[in-house]
């Protein structure tokens, strides 16, 4: 195992916690060595060269499962999120631990932890070295099934708290299959106190034939903490996936998702918002991979940064040789509200068939004056008319989402950020 | 109601003068004309009116309602009863067209001292005031002007200004781009707000607007200035002899 690369103290107590002994064992060994080949993700490595993980992640976190907050604080913190009128059963895990007292799943839906449900559904075909770590260290998460031709209307929520009690770092996994025809809604919500952590999250989803999943992410991780994400997504034919991200929380986030269509006549739609300020950091990075003909993506980022906020986006769509008629089209759009508030898209397109439609465009800028001057000219006072000019920029990314009741949260959401940011 | 004295604008950026010296009254009750070649700086005075900002008031002064117009945010100005119905209106996508209309009319009754509006009579005053001016509940239902045409976004400026309640309307060209059935909506729109506690300023080109909204005094401008100013007759003789006369 090559460990000369691990120098940082953070990739230091990284190895000295590592221990391939238990369940999975020679998973976690492999992941690990993987891990090891590159270590944190630095600035010169093509991908990171925005968010750089040796000087984010600055001090030791050692892997960690389980909490040491008392009752009280994960209450105050579940007790704030936001879905709780939405979700029609929720599974909570805490600092990477299932929460059984917590957590309720309506019938239908066949639910085990990962610790349960042994390494079968545990595809650690990624290269990417978070994802590595991720799978080395994993502690727990939901391993969800969707029956085949089951409609799963209202949603289900998985809430990972992460109390910050502990400087540490928590690895959560889970796996959502829906079976063929299947069709469903899950949240995922990300929520934490105050301290410093590291919480690390991958979800694998599965969307079988005709199934069709729509995915909300809310992150709200405490402002101390650091958010990891990998979301790897297989679509089969005919599948519709629509998946809505919201970032407000965080110190620093770097959240991927790989997608890969394995069928034809599937479509996929890909957005999210940022609403971030004081010096957080935001990184996006998607790959779509099309691999097969016929299919549609779509990937619309709107992000808001004020302050010295950074928000970063960079998509990529792969259109292989054999994906002929794919249709696919990406964009985002920044919203900066401050002279020092920073935003870089990245782009690229990887084209290897001819018979295609694909574009992509970003853009960047401040409020329009022309936008504001009217809704004052209408007697609307100038901090409301921001506000106001704010939410309809963030919103036309909610727009992707279905459910009426989910874009009402998100809205609300919204209006709290305005609202704090008005006051300051 | 409104007081303009030796009114100078210049361009904040470049500097160039385009108000060189106005000078207009107009007492509550009175509508007033302001016709005038292209380019003589109509919309620059209703735009310093309403307080858009890149303009510079370089000499003169603005009284309105006995107050130093000037001293005031576009948002105060509106709140104390001055409207622009803008020639150009603006686009501004993703804010709901009703949601735009109830924030300005609660902001406005806030900033009165006026309780807010409960949102169904809100709805009530709007729905009222769009049907006699032919604007559908599907154009409410659009963000603001978003996908407008040029017909309607000058209905919805009308709609707005039937809704607010101002005491000082000024009407930038809202004339053009209408043809003659949307001109005669328009025009009863505007005589419906004709009281003798409010004062209308009407812009623009062509005389055919003043056939249905009759004004009691009409002014030439032309580079800058207020040339000439007489009663109604006076834009009958511009339809006749043009502005070549009044040319900057
Ligand atoms: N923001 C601006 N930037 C550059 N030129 C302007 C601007 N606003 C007005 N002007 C110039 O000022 C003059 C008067 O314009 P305007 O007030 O629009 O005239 P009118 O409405 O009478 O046609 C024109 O020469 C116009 O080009
Ligand atoms: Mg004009």
């Amino acid at each position: 195992m090559s460990v000369t690369l691990m120098k940082t103290p953070a990739e230091t107590a990284f190895a000295c916690a590592f221990d391939a002994q238990g369940p999975l064992a020679s998973v976690r060994k492999s992941a690990f060595q993987q891990f090891a080949e590159t270590g944190l993700p630095h600035w010169r490595m093509e991908d990171w060269k925005w968010t750089d993980l040796r000087q984010i992640i600055s001090k030791a976190l050692p892997p960690a499962a389980g909490t040491h907050a008392g009752a009280k604080v994960i209450d105050a913190i579940v007790a704030a999120a936001p879905f709780a009128g939405v979700a029609n059963g929720r599974l909570v895990f805490v600092d990477g631990q299932y929460d059984a007292g917590r957590s309720a799943l309506p019938a239908g839906v066949e639910f085990a932890t990962l610790a349960d449900a042994g390494s079968d559904r545990l595809v650690a075909g990624s290269t990417d070295p978070i994802a590595a770590l991720n799978l080395a260290f994993m502690s727990d998460g939901a391993v969800l099934t969707f029956k085949a031709g089951s409609n799963i209307d209202a949603p289900i929520e998985l809430m990972f708290v992460t109390t910050g009690a502990a400087a540490a770092s928590y690895a959560t996994r889970n796996v959502i299959v829906l079976e063929e025809g299947a069709s469903a809604t899950v949240i995922e919500t990300h929520i934490g106190g105050e301290g410093e952590y590291l919480h690390n999250a991958v979800t694998q989803i599965h969307v079988g034939e005709n199934a069709r999943l729509d995915r909300v992410k809310v992150q709200e991780e405490g402002l101390d903490g650091i958010h990891l994400s990998n979301a790897e997504v297989h679509l089969a034919a005919s599948a519709h996936f629509k998946d809505f991200t919201l970032t407000m929380g965080g110190r620093a986030t770097r959240q991927q998702g790989f997608l890969t269509f394995e069928g034809e006549g599937t479509e996929s739609h890909v957005s999210g918002a940022y609403l971030l300020t004081g010096k957080q950091h935001c990184d996006t990075r998607l790959v779509i991979d099309h691999a097969v003909p016929h299919c549609t993506s779509r990937e619309l980022f709107k992000c808001v940064m004020d302050e010295a906020a950074r928000g970063v986006f960079q998509g990529k769509a792969i259109v292989r040789r054999d994906a002929q008629k794919t249709d696919g089209n990406q964009s985002s759009h920044a919203l900066l509200l401050s002279d020092e508030a920073e935003f870089d898209a990245k782009p690229e397109l990887e084209i290897y068939a001819d018979d295609v439609v694909c574009g992509h465009g970003a853009t960047s800028g401040d409020l329009d004056e022309n936008h504001l001057f009217y809704l004052k000219a209408r007697g609307i006072p100038e901090q409301t008319a921001k506000s106001m000019l704010i939410a309809a920029f963030a919103a036309e990314a909610f727009d992707d989402v279905e459910s009426d009741a989910i874009r009402e949260v998100l809205t609300g959401l919204a209006e709290g950020w305005l609202d704090r940011r008005k006051g300051a | 109601m409104l007081e303009i004295r030796n009114l100078h604008v210049k361009l904040e950026e470049e500097g160039k003068q385009i108000i060189k010296g106005l000078d207009l009254t107009i007492n509550a009750g009175e509508v007033h004309a302001i016709m005038g070649p292209n380019g003589s700086g109509k919309s620059t005075l209703s735009y310093v009116l309403a307080g858009r900002p890149g303009y510079e008031v370089a000499d003169g002064s603005i009284s309105y309602k006995g107050e130093d117009l000037l001293e005031m945010e576009a948002d105060e100005r509106a709140a104390a009863g001055v409207f622009l119905a803008f020639q150009y209106p603006i686009e501004i996508p993703g804010v709901a067209t009703m949601q735009f209309l109830k924030v300005a009319l609660n902001s406005q009754r806030k900033a009165r001292g006026e309780g807010e509006l409960s949102t169904p009579d809100f709805m009530r005053l709007v729905r009222e005031k769009a049907d006699k001016l032919n604007v559908t509940q599907d154009m409410l239902k659009r963000p603001v002007n978003v996908g407008f045409s040029g017909g309607e976004k000058k209905r919805a400026e009308i709609l707005q200004m039937a809704v607010l309640e101002p005491s000082l309307c000024v009407l930038d060209e809202t004339d053009s781009g209408l043809d003659i059935d949307a001109l005669r909506v328009v025009a009863d729109g505007v005589n419906a707000l004709r009281s003798p506690d409010r004062a209308m300023l009407v812009i623009t080109h062509y005389q055919r607007l003043l056939d249905y909204i009759v004004p009691d005094k009409v002014h030439v401008m032309s580079a800058g200035k207020i040339v000439k100013s007489g009663g109604k007759e006076l834009a009958l003789e511009l339809e006749k002899e043009g502005y070549a006369a009044y040319a900057a």
